[in-house]
């Protein structure tokens, strides 16, 4: 899934992750925990599932890691992508973190669960002794490490892209730049306590599974912080069983990291696995990126430890599918896909052309272009299979009715997109406006391509249209992340949660409190008042039976409302070499978890 | 002679001045975007957008943020910054000079040794069945664009999804240090690809410089006197190479854009790589480096040519 | 890209193509007379001309061509002709050069992508050609200080390395366009980027021309006649350098058709859903080991096009300069 990006939306409520729990631990028990029709849905017969346990490969060894594009950020407070994340959560430990099998989290660098006060305004966590930074900084990890990892997401020259959206009620963040926040206290060196101005413990002991609270050394990093923007990146140690390659000075920019060209992980001297429950088989990643896609499709599959860290384009799908079934882990619940429409200004805020075009679009067409239904579901709605409410929004066939009658033809119908534009004002059954429509989508395929057929069903329905392709991180940073750009459709956006939980996947997304001038992920503007109250009613609904019902009503109500049009419920796949135990972070759409992976 | 080439580095410094205040103004001036918002990364906060501009000098008017950029470069030999990675531009054309360099220097050598020699065998084959194929060859090789060349080529002999399963594919680069025989091997194709159309260029060239040459008195006079075939062929391939040798460096700059294109073909992790996923990313600073580099490569290479020039033929110096 | 600018330029001891002007005089045929009767005889050259004309007819008759073949359009999209997988299917009666990845006909696109191909080639050719001459021809009219300005100016252009500098550009001008949306991205920067590129070869080419002309002595006669600087220019020298500017432009044609297809293929160029050669090639790039059509068919639409084109410039270059005819 080239283009979601991780968003590891958190609960926003107080029911939680811990709730939860039952979803988690293996991959197989997630299938057959959910109801046997989902299960059906989302497992793909004849290819291996990704293996969640450490299957305990020999020990040692060195992995080659292929992969086209570059990383976004390595910086523990910047990190934000998917690609980004198997060398982060080799390298760093947040408090918690999850577990490769699931969306629990488990206790990382903290010795225990978080401590929630009754009142809901204070988290306690107590940090586990023995864990050092690795060289040049070597000494131990206090909680003040972890304060200061978290203050600097406040510095406007590291600029964590998540802080206010979660950490919003930490006393004193709105005004922190950098320096201390007055919510943040350390009692003593193994303990930090955060104070909230609001109950919303809960939602912030969720969030300590994300790379902000991996410990950073103030003293060592202050000066790279000042930079703007900060390049502590390039300077970065480890608390993880896995630092990047750097020289006596700590340097790793050009050493472990060469933009462009490749990483290189070694084992952390100072790591103590006693403190830790990865157990690093691997001595060293040795990560090379650029090439093209096909040609590292074709590498990893005919070679030796060796791994491809992406998604697989649809030639890699049939190569992977006609002579190497047993290289390609397929992936279940990696995320949905969508095409944005603009809800709020341009043709689309009128519903029945947004109806229209789903009407007309064909999904069966758009998922081939992504390799089949080997790696992609037609999707009816937007909660997509492993999630909780899925079954209750109807599950594969979706909401059904007369009212729904644009969803019932995977292939499109243009006889149901014509009634709708008839209903929108043009008695032709075409689109007769002048307006030019604005169509931003991804330059390399499957996106592209995608993009054409959308851009294709559009002119199809009468609509002038102007179609860019720019690529992925551009179309989400200058185009479809912002409103002020007016862009009418975006095909190629989709979203992934980070656990189970559905109002992960709909509230960030659809929910009109969260439009944004930049970094928006309400991508159509969607800001409907009587879905606003719904998510606003459902964020505070208890209990895993109930929160499913509420949050696959609203599922219900974005597809009447044609908010968007789901096309795809993602499978991942990911291939690996012949003999390469990979074990895939099921939280993270498949990634290699390279602290579990080994070598047969 | 030393006024002579004084002159030629004057003017080569006053051209690259003339070609930064260029770059200048077509990566700042002309674009629409806002170097801050692309520099500040994803999702920037507007306070670090404004720090940015502070930092990059945007707040400045234009010509003095030309002045800026323009001494950064030729007091410091510095290209700024990447948007995306945030390394040094030097440092990210240095980290892959190696790969080009092998591509270029090793397609250069072929495409002057190919070159040269075809035309010499057309020229003094003049009209035969072998010069006709020669110059049918190379006028295919001048029109085949080099990518598509390339594909064909990987499509017909690469050893993973070739027909004929004879040199290296796509992907298979390693640096020389590391093993100069796979090194080696995984040039060849690419090495063909690039040097072909330029090798063409010079063959034609050769072909009609030579054959002008053999019709000259001098030549006639000293078949007459009865020197050896094989010297009277030397004089006049000496006598002939001179007015092509001028060409030579703007045919580099040719070749420097093809690399480009084989570099994406061949996946050679080398400049015209950074500068192909440069553009898609909108990463300014690095194709501004990229081009300015190539530039000044070209017009050294130009000084080189004519001071050589100059060196073989003295008229030149006073024209 | 084999561009083979430095064919365009004369070697400096060559002649550079007045030959031809020294054949006027006994015989009483204009310069351009001789040239077509040379012209005539070469039979390689009219066979391309013959060649490029059908080009032009398909690329003017697209959509009849298209029509009378039974082809679908080229944006006419249909993913049943992909297997399960979601990979193109090959050459059939029905699509004789097989389909592209979202089922389209790829010989109804390379019909299509002829247009592309033609458009910038001679349209970007005209447009430098048109500067080229305008200013070689002041340059070497009024010489002196003019000439230093222009000829500079030449020089710095032609240091530049030409796709690396057009690449730079088409992707300055991609993200929102240039000079505030003036340059809007695909075939318009394209052919500015040409144009840009491609005058300084045209200008020197006849600023050596009109150099040696001006000391002819009708020019001088025409002067002491009391004609305007403008009307020498224009009605004196000028037509007699027909023949050689049509010979260079028709060089720069390929060289220019072969730069847009780097551009696209570099994802710089022509945009889709627009069908053109480049882009095509390029999009078939991560499937061609499995869809040998998709590359094959456009390739080769390509180098039949450039070959032609070069052809007739060879053909008209000999014409105007018999001596060191092949």
């Amino acid at each position: 899934m080239r283009s979601i990006r991780t968003i590891l939306a958190i609960a926003v409520a107080g029911s939680t992750a811990l709730a939860l729990a039952a979803c988690g631990s293996s991959s197989s028990e997630t299938t057959s925990s959910t109801k046997a029709t989902s299960a059906s849905a989302i497992s793909t017969p004849g290819y291996p599932s990704p293996t969640t346990e450490s299957l305990g490969g020999k020990r040692g060894g060195t992995l080659e890691v292929l992969q086209e594009s570059d990383f976004e950020h390595l910086d523990p407070g910047i990190t934000y992508a998917a690609l980004d994340y198997p060398v982060v959560f080799a390298t760093q430990r947040p408090l918690y973190s999850n577990k490769p099998n699931s969306t629990e989290p488990t206790p990382d660098m903290a010795a225990g669960p978080p401590e929630i006060a009754a009142n809901n305004k204070t988290v306690t966590v107590h940090i586990k002794e023995g864990i050092h930074f690795s060289p040049p900084v070597n000494r131990e990890v206090t909680s003040e490490d972890v304060a200061y990892a978290i203050e600097r997401g406040a510095n406007p020259d590291v600029a964590n892209p998540y802080l206010k959206t979660y950490f919003n009620s930490l006393e004193g963040v709105e005004q922190a730049d950098g320096g201390p926040i007055k919510g943040i206290e350390t009692p003593n060196k193994h303990e930090i306590v955060l104070h909230l101005d609001e109950p919303k413990g809960q939602l912030v002991a969720d969030a300590l599974v994300l790379p902000l609270t991996a410990a950073v050394p103030k003293e060592y990093a202050e000066k790279y912080d000042k930079n703007k923007p900060s390049n502590y990146a390039a300077y970065e140690v480890a608390t993880g069983p896995y630092m990047l390659k750097n020289d006596a000075e700590g340097k790793v920019l050009g050493i472990g990291y060469v933009p462009g060209k490749s990483a290189t992980l070694v084992r952390n001297p100072n790591w103590n696995p006693k403190t830790d429950f990865r157990p690093a088989y691997l001595n060293e990643i040795d990560i090379k990126i650029g090439g093209s896609e096909p040609v590292i499709d074709r590498q990893v599959l005919e070679g030796t430890n060796v791994v491809q860290n992406e998604p697989v384009p649809q030639s890699g799908v049939r190569l992977a599918a006609e002579h190497y079934k047993s290289q390609m882990d397929i992936s279940p619940g990696g995320g949905n896909r969508y095409v944005a429409l603009d809800n709020k200004v341009g043709p689309f805020a009128n519903i029945d052309l947004r109806k229209a075009v789903w009407a007309a679009l064909d999904r069966v067409a758009l998922n081939k272009e992504r390799g089949g239904e080997v790696v992609s579901t037609v999707a009816t709605h937007f909660i997509y299979p492993t999630i909780n409410g899925f079954e209750q929004a109807g599950g594969l066939k979706g909401p059904t009715g007369p009212q729904f009658d644009y969803n019932e033809h995977p292939e499109g119908d243009m006889a149901i997109a014509e009634k709708y534009i008839k209903l929108a004002g043009y008695p032709s059954g075409k689109y007769t406006g002048t307006q030019t429509v604005q169509v931003v989508g991804a330059s390399s395929p499957p996106e592209k391509e995608d993009a054409e057929v959308v851009n294709q069903t559009l002119k199809n329905l009468g609509f002038n249209t102007k179609l860019t392709l720019v690529e992925v991180s551009t179309m989400y940073a200058k185009y479809c992340g912002v409103p002020k750009e007016e862009i009418d459709v975006c095909p190629n956006v989709g979203w992934i949660a980070d656990f189970a939980d559905p109002q992960t996947v709909l509230d960030v997304t659809f929910a009109g409190k969260s439009i944004e001038p930049v970094g928006n992920v309400n991508y159509g503007q969607v800001d409907n008042p009587k879905i606003n109250k719904a998510i606003a009613a459902a964020e505070v609904v208890q209990g895993k039976e109930a929160r499913g019902k509420a949050w696959a009503k609203i599922d219900d109500e974005l597809v009447e409302d044609a908010a968007a049009v789901p096309f795809d419920w993602e499978k991942t796949p990911r291939l690996e070499g012949k003999d390469v135990h990979g074990v895939a972070m099921l939280w993270n759409e498949g990634a290699w978890d390279y602290s579990f992976t080994s070598l047969k | 002679m030393i006024r002579y080439i004084i002159r030629r580095l004057l003017w080569g410094v006053v051209l690259l001045i003339v070609l930064a205040v260029l770059m200048f103004i077509l990566f700042r001036v002309l674009p629409t975007a806002n170097p801050a918002l692309l520099r500040a990364g994803r999702d920037p906060q507007p306070k670090l957008v404004k720090e940015i501009e502070v930092v990059l000098g945007l707040n400045k008017s234009l010509p003095v943020q030309c002045w800026d950029y323009l001494k950064e470069i030729f007091l410091h030999f510095d290209f700024g910054y990447s948007y995306y990675s945030q390394e040094s531009v030097r440092s990210l054309i240095a980290e892959r000079l190696p790969e080009t360099l092998s591509l270029t220097v090793g397609a250069a050598v072929l495409w002057i040794v190919a070159g040269l020699s075809v035309g010499i065998v057309s020229a003094l084959r003049r009209h035969s069945f072998l010069d006709r194929a020669l110059m049918g060859g190379a006028l295919v090789a001048i029109s085949a664009p080099e990518f598509w060349l390339g594909l064909v080529f990987l499509f017909l002999f690469a050893s993973d999804i070739g027909k004929f399963k004879v040199f290296p594919g796509a992907g298979s680069y390693v640096g020389l240090t590391s093993d100069p025989w796979k090194w080696f091997t995984s040039l060849i194709m690419p090495w063909i690809v690039l040097a072909s159309g330029s090798a063409a260029v010079f063959a034609r060239l050769m072909r009609g410089s030579l054959s002008e040459t053999m019709n000259e008195d001098y030549i006639r006079t000293a078949r007459a006197k009865g020197l050896k075939e094989r010297d009277v062929v030397r004089q006049g391939v000496r006598a002939a190479i001179n007015p092509i040798v001028t060409l030579f460096g703007l045919e580099v700059g040719v070749l420097l854009g093809g690399a480009i294109l084989v570099e994406v073909v061949f996946d050679i992790p080398g400049i015209g790589e950074l500068f192909y996923k440069a553009i898609q990313t909108s990463d300014f600073p690095v194709t501004q480096g990229t081009v300015l580099l190539g530039s000044m490569f070209i017009i050294l290479a130009n000084i080189v040519v004519d001071v050589g020039y100059a060196y073989l033929d003295p008229r030149v110096r006073y024209s | 890209m084999s561009t083979g600018v430095a064919e365009l330029l004369p070697p400096p001891s060559g002649g550079g193509g007045l030959e031809f002007l020294d054949a006027r005089g006994d015989v009483a045929r204009s310069p351009l007379q001789l040239f077509w009767q040379r012209f005539r005889q070469d039979r390689v050259a009219l066979a391309s001309l013959a060649f490029i004309v059908f080009l032009i007819v398909i690329a003017l008759a697209a959509p009849l061509v298209v029509g009378i073949l039974g082809l679908p359009g080229p944006n006419v999209q249909n993913l049943s002709l992909t297997n399960a997988f979601g990979s193109p299917l090959g050459p059939s009666l029905a699509h004789p050069f097989g389909v592209d990845p979202l089922g389209e006909d790829v010989m109804s696109r390379v019909i299509y992508g002829t247009r592309v191909s033609l458009e910038v080639g001679i349209i970007g050719t005209l447009i430098s050609t048109v500067i080229g001459v305008t200013v070689g021809t002041l340059a070497g009219f009024y010489r002196g200080a003019i000439d230093m300005v222009l000829s500079r100016t030449m020089d710095v252009v032609l240091s530049l390395p030409l796709l690396l500098f057009g690449l730079g550009l088409a992707a300055a001008c991609s993200v929102r366009g240039c000079l505030k949306g003036l340059i809007e991205p695909g075939l318009g920067t394209i052919i500015v980027i040409i144009a840009f590129a491609n005058w300084p070869y045209v200008a020197r080419i006849v600023r050596g021309l009109v150099l040696s002309m001006r000391e002819r002595e009708f020019i001088e006669a025409a002067r002491a006649l009391g004609a305007s600087d403008a009307r020498i220019m224009f009605r004196e020298i000028l037509p007699n350098l027909t023949a050689p500017i049509i010979v260079y432009a028709s060089l720069l044609v390929p060289t220019n058709i072969l730069f847009e297809a780097g551009l696209s293929y570099l994802g710089v160029g022509i945009r889709p859903p627009t069908a053109s050669w480049g882009q095509m090639l390029a999009a078939a790039t991560p499937i061609f080991n499995t869809a040998w059509w998709y590359m094959v068919f456009p390739g080769a639409a390509l180098l039949l096009t450039v070959l032609a084109f070069n052809l007739l410039g060879d053909g008209l270059q000999d014409a105007l300069n018999p001596r060191t005819a092949r």
